[in-house]
């Protein structure tokens, strides 16, 4: 009994809430498992009452997991765009042309010392990054990423993006004031200062949208941009202004450059981020990331037509359905890797005189693969709708980080006082006057279509 | 046309941005070091060393050539240089490259513990000017200044050698080339028991080198002495 109290004794915090939690989630899982055993149909029962929670644990869950990747892929992006524009060829080294960089830096970040300044306040240091991550990832639960495929659709989904999105700045000055650095404060203050600047043209411009649409739901607002299954039914052809007024201040509102005052890391170190270091910084590096991401998203959604595809894909019906082959279905998928592989590789080896049989072999067996692979996604582009509006849906958004990153690339780092004047001066009235005119249109339309 | 372009708001932004996106795709100037190498830049001419060929001989004949012809003269054979920096041992040609070498050491600014360095006595060089005067500092006759100065002090002091160059004019170098060329011109004060060792000890090297040169002369790569000999037999 000693032993055990002293080994207590040993463990850190963090150690002994897992020494709790392991049990506790063993027990649960088996408990899990015996449960759905004997009352299977109950608890299935239970998940069809209670589908809307379901989803939102299960969406939530998803999001948190897969916007590390996200945020990785976005570094290595931003990594590599930069430095070929830079004449540079950028990460290469680990992985197939370097991809895996941000993941080792990312495991490099949780190799680091976890430090928290002399007299800093603990609490409040430790919550920040969870805080800034945590907004990102509430914010994406109203995204539809394709037709089926979101989190939660209300109706007041953009209202609920705007608020969780501008719950950043509450995080970013808990780092700030929390840091126990004057430098942390004044990068903390500076940057909600920038965030609650633009978060007003920000909204401002999108209200014009609201108005045409009539509705505030994300879901129905892109589907209202794939009615004729053009381009030109997208809001950016239909709210110009609204749609520069939004990107400039979404590049403000995601830190980026040329608006990238929080972090400005020539400048002031990284302002807020000052006194962080290993996984919490991390969390804020990766959220930053996760924000150009969130905010590529829900540009494409407003304004780019969401899942929709640019024009009318026609509609295929596949004419084979596999179920209906019998026996041949076990003979090609017995049959089509083999041959297919040879006719690969036939080719390489016969041409090129230098080339080894084996290693014709598996150049083949790639190119086979990847073939393959690309048929699948074909097929599977045709079958579903989801995996068709995610296809548009990803591509635009990357397409749109790309330009964040070119974006960055080239456009120098404003000052603080052409930041704040160009937010008041500029965007906001023109987001009024887009608002104004927008709305007198609709009256006038309304008015002559009336009789 | 520029101040048309200025007018357009965003243009620099668009020129800017079109420049990037170009460059994205313009061929890129890295070089993946330990794989690939960067060639040599045409001018490029390297670090000052000495070669030796198959025979183990100095390539180098003391011609000061290259001594005369390098531009920023920087380039010195041992002996003084053209600013008066370094100061001359003379000795047997063989440790020509090891003196170059201590030259190097010295120019880089680290200590060469070698007396052969420590500065030069100055000499009384009454004697030079008048045999000077008698031919006129004519650099022309060089070669009898120069066996009348040895006459005169029993060997070639570095002062007066240095005396000598500045009055005709003629390149220390050229001077260096022309004492050393003749055997019986010396640099130090002749210490017989030590020549007769020295050369004692010189002779079967010399001899080996004839050997080698001969048998490579005759047979083409009969018995070729293979590289580098350097301090072997030094």
């Amino acid at each position: 009994m000693t032993a055990l109290s002293r080994t207590w004794d040993r463990l850190t915090l963090p150690g002994k809430a897992l020494a709790i939690l392991i049990p506790a989630l063993l027990v649960l899982t088996v408990g899990l498992v015996v449960g759905i055993v004997l009352f299977g149909p109950f608890v299935w029962q239970l998940i069809l009452d209670n589908l809307e929670i379901v989803r939102f644990v299960l969406a939530s869950a998803i999001l948190l997991v897969i916007f590390i990747p996200i945020a990785f892929i976005v570094i290595y992006m931003e990594m590599k765009i930069i430095a070929l524009m830079n004449l540079r060829i950028g990460p290469e080294r680990i992985g197939p042309w370097g991809t895996l960089f941000s993941v080792v830096h990312g495991l490099k970040f949780l190799l680091k010392e976890d430090f928290i300044p002399t007299r800093a306040d603990p609490i409040v240091f430790t919550w920040a990054p969870v805080v800034v991550f945590s907004t990102a990832a509430l914010a994406a639960l109203v995204l539809p990423f394709a037709p089926g495929l979101y989190g939660q659709d209300f109706n007041l989904a953009l209202l609920y993006f705007f608020a969780v999105g501008g719950m950043t700045v509450v995080g970013l000055l808990m780092g700030g004031w929390a840091s126990f650095n004057k430098y942390s404060l004044l990068g903390g203050l500076r940057s909600a200062a920038q965030i609650v600047s633009y978060e007003i043209p920000l909204t401002l411009s999108v209200v014009g949208l609201v108005i045409l649409a009539g509705t505030m739901s994300l879901n129905s607002i892109v589907m209202q941009q794939g009615v004729s299954g053009w381009f030109v039914d997208w809001y950016a052809f239909r709210q110009p202004l609204g749609f520069l007024i939004f990107f400039l201040a979404a590049t403000a509102e995601a830190n980026r450059t040329p608006f990238d005052m929080t972090e400005a890391d020539q400048e002031i170190v990284a302002g807020f981020a000052t006194e962080y270091s290993g996984m919490r910084f991390a969390f804020f590096f990766f959220a930053e990331y996760v924000n150009v991401f969130i905010i590529s998203a829900i540009t494409v959604v407003l304004f780019l037509g969401g899942w929709n595809a640019p024009f009318p894909v026609p509609h295929v019906e596949l004419l084979i359905d596999p179920g209906q082959l019998g026996m041949g279905l076990l003979f090609i998928v017995a049959l089509v890797p083999l041959v297919g592989t040879l006719l690969f590789a036939a080719p390489i080896f016969l041409l090129r005189s230098k080339t080894r049989w084996w290693v014709a072999l598996i150049v083949g067996f790639a190119l086979f693969n990847v073939f393959v692979g690309g048929l699948a996604f074909l097929w599977a582009y045709v079958s579903f709708d989801w995996v068709a509006g995610l296809f548009w849906f990803v591509g635009k958004t990357f397409t749109l980080i790309f330009l964040f990153v070119w974006m960055r690339g080239t456009l120098p780092r404003v000052r603080i006082d052409q930041l704040m004047g160009f937010a008041w001066k500029w965007l906001l009235p023109v987001a009024l006057l887009n608002l104004f005119v927008t709305a007198l249109a609709v009256i006038v339309l309304d008015v002559v279509r009336a009789p | 046309m520029s101040f048309l372009s200025q007018l357009i708001p965003g243009f620099g932004i668009a020129k800017g941005m079109t420049l990037t996106l170009k460059r994205f795709f313009a061929p890129k100037a890295t070089i993946k070091y330990p794989e690939e190498r960067a060639d040599t830049a045409v001018r490029f001419r390297g670090r000052l060393q000495l070669l030796w060929d198959e025979n183990g001989l100095l390539k180098c004949e003391t011609c000061f050539q290259c001594a005369q012809a390098c531009p920023i003269e920087c380039i010195d054979m041992g002996g003084l240089d053209t600013k008066g920096r370094f100061h001359v041992h003379w000795g047997a040609p063989e440790t020509y490259g090891e003196r170059r070498e201590e030259s190097a050491l010295r120019r880089s600014g680290r200590v060469v513990p070698d007396p052969a360095f420590e500065p030069f006595a100055a000499a009384e060089l009454v004697e030079v000017d008048e045999i000077l005067a008698r031919h006129d500092h004519d650099p022309a006759e060089m070669l009898a200044i120069l066996e009348e100065v040895q006459a005169a002090y029993g060997h070639l002091p570095v002062a007066a050698l240095k005396r000598i160059s500045e009055t005709t004019g003629a390149w220390y170098a050229m001077l260096y080339g022309t004492a050393s060329y003749y055997r019986h011109l010396r640099f130090e004060p002749p210490a017989a028991e030590d020549q007769a060792a020295s050369i004692a000890a010189r002779r079967p090297t010399e001899a080996g080198y004839l050997a080698s040169l001969e048998a490579s002369l005759a047979g083409g790569s009969a018995a070729t002495t293979p590289g580098r000999r350097r301090r072997s037999d030094a």
